[in-house]
């Protein structure tokens, strides 16, 4: 009688585990994943540094006439832009480090994004070095890119610091508003995200000036009762003609009506069981459903219908109406939403794609393993030990981009590099191909976003001869 | 519960536990672990501040910054000229902005005494030189680390409560 109900009791956990993951997919052994579905190509790779560690996040550019890739050096402390007009051969063009690299202390460069202004392009560096170290307070550094593929014309135009809260910039999204601003938010060691205009920054405005919002957290960390946001999105709701602020904030989720971010409006919460360590969140681009990340083992993406919190109906969700993970034994980490396909930088799974075309049903369409790593081997511990773990599922595929012209997806692993991909049948993304506004984390320099007033786009051309004129 | 088996008192259980602490590397406000760099990935070393001597008891400078003697044990360091044109290792210290660097003496593998370090934070910083005496830095890292008043951290900015990576 025993022995039956150990082999029931061992059935049923087994069949629980299967049905934490999508039922089309079986689950590869723990250790050195190698290969990927039929669906996905891998196009190029490249072995970006020497060493254990590689890369944190990855940023590609949206212009056909502009194939550049920005990758985000981590414990190396550089970036590195790649040229990739030829996808299956990419070529190092530009490398930076920050001054003095031996003698600084912490996790680096962890996030990059660029931007454009006027005619010029741009590319911020997120930074963050560990008190004691130099640069304790560097958050970013602006780097003018306009004239690549030639590199001595890359400038670095300019630091930004927050001496306020040392630590630096974790996450960061530079945002073109419907008011026509370039905006730059970006994390920090305190209850709030800041918002940078970018246009200041990169004019040479006085330093004082360039801190225009700040957009309280509160969702804070629940153990501690404080601390900022882990990361965010932010996106244009042509419906209710809202900029809207998607934060993760390491104790739940909030969105925030940005529209005027000198004066944030909280519209409202995700909070509830499982949700510790919330780490990311991303809306459709109607802003009808979003996909969390919470940073912990076991856990896996979490989908929200979040009609009732927009429509002011409740003032919080706790309840996902679905969840995908690509090993529920792993960690799926960041992603980037092109409705109704979610790609996904999956740490130790790699390249991982599912799509919402039943939200309440997400399918896996296709993966790449990157990592080729130990399970349970990753990153962790302080310097002194390599930051190396015996514990920490962290480690591979950190972060994901999705070109949108042409469908060619950019992925940075922490252990491998550089890798570039494209996916059968997905050849670029409109979101009005899919009955959705044309909205994605990619930003319309030119014109601002879709459904916007158009103020946007003639304070883009004001920017254009603000910044020929140098005027500031 | 191996030393209660040989017998020692909670005492000498205690005196081993100093020893093996003094034995095993830095722990105490006044140590500095010191780290290698790409130049020379084998070096190693400990530093430790000691007050400088002082007729007063503690040595302060004379607006009131405490003066210290840092005593350098270093130990796998090529000789300079291994590294390039190079004659001798200078100890700096080192404000954290990187801006102010102040020679502090020479030291060599083995026990080393330079200073006084007067900074309140400070990075202390050992170079390959060309010049033993030089006032400006000019050669690579070799070893690095940073004042014990520089360790001091926002208990926010811990990896775990930035939601780890």
């Amino acid at each position: 009688m025993r022995r039956l109900l150990a082999v029931a009791t061992l059935a049923g956990l087994a069949t629980t585990a299967l049905a934490a993951q999508d039922p089309g997919q079986t689950v590869h052994p723990f250790d050195k994943k190698t290969g990927g579905s039929a669906s996905m190509h891998m196009i190029g790779h490249v072995v970006t540094h020497p060493g254990a560690w590689k890369l944190a996040d990855v940023e590609m550019e949206q212009d056909p006439s502009r194939p550049y890739v920005y990758v985000s050096g981590f414990t190396n402390f550089d970036m590195q832009i790649y040229d990739v007009r030829n996808p299956s051969q990419p070529k190092k063009i530009y490398d930076w480090t920050i001054e003095n690299p031996e003698l600084h202390r912490g996790i680096g460069a962890m996030d990059g994004k660029y931007f454009k202004i006027g005619n010029k392009y741009y590319y911020a560096q997120s930074y963050q070095f560990m008190q004691g170290s130099p640069d304790k307070d560097l958050g970013a550094v602006i780097f003018d890119v306009t004239g690549l593929p030639d590199p001595s014309k890359v400038k670095v135009v300019a630091r930004i610091r927050y001496p306020q809260s040392p630590g630096g910039f974790h996450n960061t999204f530079a945002y073109k508003h419907s008011d026509g601003r370039v905006l730059y938010f970006a994390t920090v060691n305190e209850p709030y995200a800041l918002v940078y205009d970018l246009d200041k920054v990169v004019s040479g405005a006085d330093s004082s000036t360039w801190l225009v919002g700040k957009v309280p957290n509160p969702t804070p960390f629940k153990q501690i009762g404080t601390g900022g946001y882990h990361d965010f999105y932010v996106g244009y709701d042509p419906a209710t003609h809202r900029d809207e602020f998607y934060g993760a904030g390491l104790g739940g989720y909030s969105t925030w009506d940005v529209t005027h971010p000198e004066a944030p409006k909280q519209i409202f919460t995700i909070t509830g069981l499982g949700l510790d360590i919330a780490h990311t969140f991303t809306p459709s681009p109607d802003g009808h459903y979003a996909v969390t990340e919470t940073e912990y083992q076991y856990t896996p993406l979490k989908i929200w219908d979040l009609s009732e919190g927009q429509s002011g109906k409740t003032k919080n969700l706790d309840l996902p109406i679905s969840g995908w993970t690509a090993d529920w034994r792993d960690l799926s980490h960041n992603h980037e939403v092109r409705w109704p396909y979610v790609f996904v930088s999956a740490y130790e799974d790699g390249m991982q794609v599912f799509d919402l075309k039943d939200p309440k049903n997400p399918k896996t369409d296709g993966y790449y393993f990157t990592c080729g790593c130990v399970h349970e081997h990753g990153f962790g511990g302080t310097p002194d030990n390599g930051w190396e773990s015996t514990v920490s599922v962290e480690q591979g595929a950190f972060g994901v981009d999705v070109r949108n012209y042409d469908g060619l997806i950019a992925l940075s692993d922490m252990r491998t590099g550089l890798w570039l991909f494209r996916m059968d049948g997905f050849k670029g993304w409109n979101g009005h191909d899919f009955g959705m506004p044309n909205i994605s984390s990619v930003q319309d320099y030119d014109h601002g976003p879709e459904g916007a007033p158009a103020r946007a786009a003639s304070s883009a051309s004001a920017a254009s001869t603000h910044q020929t004129h140098g005027n500031q | 519960m191996i030393l209660e088996k040989v017998g020692l008192s909670i005492g000498g259980r205690l005196s081993v536990a100093v020893v093996v602490t003094m034995l095993a590397g830095p722990t105490g406000p006044f140590d500095i672990p010191l780290f290698a760099t790409p130049s020379v990935p084998a070096a190693r070393g400990v530093a430790r501040l000691v007050y400088a001597s002082s007729p007063f008891g503690v040595a302060v400078t004379a607006d009131g910054r405490a003066r210290y003697d840092v005593q350098v044990t270093a130990s796998g360091l090529p000789a300079p000229a291994k590294l390039g044109a190079f004659n001798s290792y200078v100890a700096w210290e080192v404000t954290p902005d990187l801006d102010k660097w102040v020679r502090l003496g020479t030291i060599t593998n083995g026990k080393s005494t330079v200073g006084q370090a007067e900074l309140n934070k400070f990075l202390f910083v050992i170079t390959a030189e060309a010049d033993s005496t030089a006032s400006k830095h000019a050669g690579p890292t070799v070893l690095h680390g940073t004042s014990p008043s520089g360790w001091l951290q926002s208990f926010l900015t811990h990896p775990l409560f930035r939601g780890v990576y």
